[in-house]
């Protein structure tokens, strides 16, 4: 089997990236980067501190007068210019994010392009931030609403999507003419490494990006900082609501909090077998489970038993044959769990099935790693007689598990679905248009899928969320994020 | 076997690369057909970066089901080396471009499931290297 090479040798030694340069944490305490797959190190991450933080949001503030000075067109410029590197060095950040996430070659290949396609969205600026006007709103007066940009942005980001994510952010806050702080996931910082290398050769002016690296503090400090306007941030339901969203209520920041999840993929007995199947998989098993639009509940309706005992079995064979390992070895189809301490949760997840009575059909505690050391590694595993109480059924276990629910017909699904706390996304496999009409109508998520298993929406739309899954008023990505990103002021002017 | 969209990729570029290099060699040893041998060369550097460029546009962080449920074996898609005789190598020429449309139509019903681009831009490839086969046929014709 053929193994790509991989772009990072040795260890390297993060450093922070502010005001335009590359300088060392005032922090001495580091974090070992271990690739998932291989357990070899192959970073070292400071854990930094307030001041680290501080030093970045003022360069921010003082590049902010004027980058947002800086012409659209001009703004716009050093996105193409970012572009072109981004597709130039397009295989290297694929591979780093193999090498530090564990995804397969293929997975991350794809975070890449989604990631890319923000910034080709901001590129177009320009036209994105036009505002409106109206003359003559009372003879001889004429008023125009005018998009303008408020300051410094922060972005907190997740270890599962370590280059798309942050990018669902940064590049609109910058093109609207803020000035940004990025901290990546302490997990998985080299993709965002590599991609401020970028942004630094595509010659954004010192202090229009800056890139700290930490755990808990950076994010106490862009929390409470009076010099930060507004902080997007994306995990776990319980950071995002009771840490970020309350903190950034207290200092009258603006706030995008996007969070967990538990997302439903609903299959009718008159749907097309060859390419659900192919969705389902992809959308339960693809990056280890570990996306916030991963399916975690399998639903099937009662109407057709025959069906659903063929549907069931054709998933077993296939997901039994997923081949496990290092992601970048080209023939592997599902890589490691990120982390060890990731895997023993979702393992206690697994337990927590079996013991509240659910049947395991499927045990992923039972997989062959292709040689490589154990430790993040896990099969695909199938949960069948699940009930909507069950922990598994409930809770998001972030992992390669599938818990089948049967329930009655459609309308007891959708009532299932909306009893969720979540509302991240929720797909319905049907060839019929009137159940796909009512369950896009009556489903509470945000992101829903019609013979589509992971409802991931492009660059130009929104990422919705609603309940337990998004705090805030506008999402990342699309027309939501110029908003997000530009304060509306209103002009009215008469000349006597 | 070849599980991956990756691997097919990797095993595509390899053929037309291969390929690429037999034509220009042909070209040498035919100046009569130098003009059809390079254009072919430079052909099948244009359907690798067809289907790089579909993949690459296209690709998702999902997994391709219908390489899971039924794995391509290279060994099924080996491009043969040429011969001395110039005939000969026409010849092997002729059956390379009949394994490269069994592999292009292979990948193109395997991949349907995800990635629309993919099997479309391989159905194109077919056509492309169908009209191949004939131009092949009446060179061989008028040795």
């Amino acid at each position: 089997m053929v193994i790509l090479e991989e772009p990072i040798k040795g260890v390297m030694k993060i450093k922070n990236y502010v005001d335009g340069d590359w300088v060392e944490s005032t922090s001495s305490e580091y974090r070992d980067i271990v690739n998932p797959a291989t357990q070899k190190t192959i970073a070292k991450v400071p854990l930094g501190n307030e001041e680290d933080v501080k030093a970045a949001i003022d360069a921010a503030n003082d590049a902010f007068p004027s980058w947002r000075r800086t012409t659209p067109l001009t703004r716009a410029r050093y996105f193409f210019r970012l572009k072109a590197l981004l597709e130039e060095n397009f295989e290297a950040l694929a591979r780093v994010c193999t090498m530090e996430h564990g995804k397969i070659i293929d997975e991350s290949r794809g975070e890449i392009r989604r990631g890319i396609e923000n910034v080709e969205v901001a590129a177009g600026i320009p036209s994105l931030m036009m505002g409106y006007n109206l003359e003559d709103i009372s003879r001889g007066i004429d008023e125009i609403l005018i998009k303008q940009p408020l300051g410094v942005f922060a972005c907190i980001a997740p270890f599962n999507f370590p280059f798309m994510v942050p990018l669902w952010f940064l590049p609109t806050a910058v093109a609207t003419g803020n000035t940004y702080v990025l901290k990546p996931s302490p997990w998985t910082p080299l993709c965002m490494v590599k991609l401020t290398e970028l942004i630094d050769e595509a010659g954004f002016p010192p202090g229009v990006i800056n890139l700290v690296n930490g755990d808990v503090k950076p994010v106490t400090e862009i929390l409470s900082n009076p010099g930060v306007k507004g902080v997007s941030f994306v995990g776990s339901t319980k950071i995002g609501r009771d840490v970020i969203y309350k903190q950034c209520a207290i200092t009258g920041k603006r706030v995008q909090a996007q969070c967990g999840a538990k997302n439903y993929l609903v299959v009718m007995p008159d749907a097309d077998v060859p390419s659900t199947i192919s969705s389902l998989l992809s959308s339960f098993f693809g990056n280890t489970g570990q996306r916030c639009l991963a399916g975690a509940n399998l639903v099937l309706t009662g109407e057709d038993e025959e069906f659903n005992a063929k549907m069931l079995q054709l998933i077993k064979d296939s997901a039994t044959k997923i081949k496990i390992g290092y992601g970048l070895e080209e023939g592997i189809q599902m890589g490691p769990m990120q982390a060890e301490q990731r895997k023993k949760r979702v393992l206690g997840y697994i337990e927590s099935g079996v013991s509240e009575g659910a049947s395991l059909k499927l045990d992923g505690r039972n997989y062959d790693s292709s040689g490589y050391p154990d430790t993040c590694f896990l099969g695909a595993s199938v949960f069948e007689d699940v009930t909507p109480d069950m922990t598994i059924a409930k809770e998001e276990i972030f992992g390669p598990v599938m818990s089948v629910i049967k329930v009655k017909d459609l309308g007891e699904a959708i009532e299932t679905i909306n009893k969720s706390n979540y509302g991240n996304a929720a797909s319905i496999f049907t060839s019929s248009g009137k159940n796909g009409r009512r369950f896009q109508y009556e489903v509470e998520c945000g992101n829903i899928g019609v013979n589509i298993g992971t409802a991931a929406p492009m660059a130009f739309f929104p990422f919705s969320g609603m309940k337990d899954s998004f705090f805030g008023d506008l999402h990342g990505q699309g027309r939501d994020a110029v908003e997000f990103f530009t304060e509306n002021k209103v002009v009215i002017q008469r000349w006597p | 076997m070849l599980r991956t969209t990756s691997q097919v990729l990797s095993l595509h570029s390899h053929i037309e690369e291969k390929q690429a290099k037999q034509y220009s060699e042909l070209a040498k040893r035919s100046p009569k057909h130098l003009e059809v041998f390079n254009r072919l060369a430079k052909e099948n550097i244009r359907h690798r970066d067809m289907a790089l460029r579909a993949y690459r546009e296209g690709v998702t962080d999902a997994f391709e089901v219908g390489f899971l449920a039924k794995p391509l074996n290279p060994e099924e898609y080996v491009i043969e080396d040429h011969g001395n005789e110039l005939k000969d190598a026409l010849n092997t020429s002729l059956r390379n471009e009949e394994t490269v449309i069994r592999f292009c139509l292979d990948v193109a019903s395997s991949s349907s499931e995800l990635i629309p681009d993919l099997p479309e831009t391989f159905e194109r490839l077919v056509k492309r290297k169908n009209r191949r086969v004939v131009q092949l046929k009446e060179i061989l014709d008028e040795l």
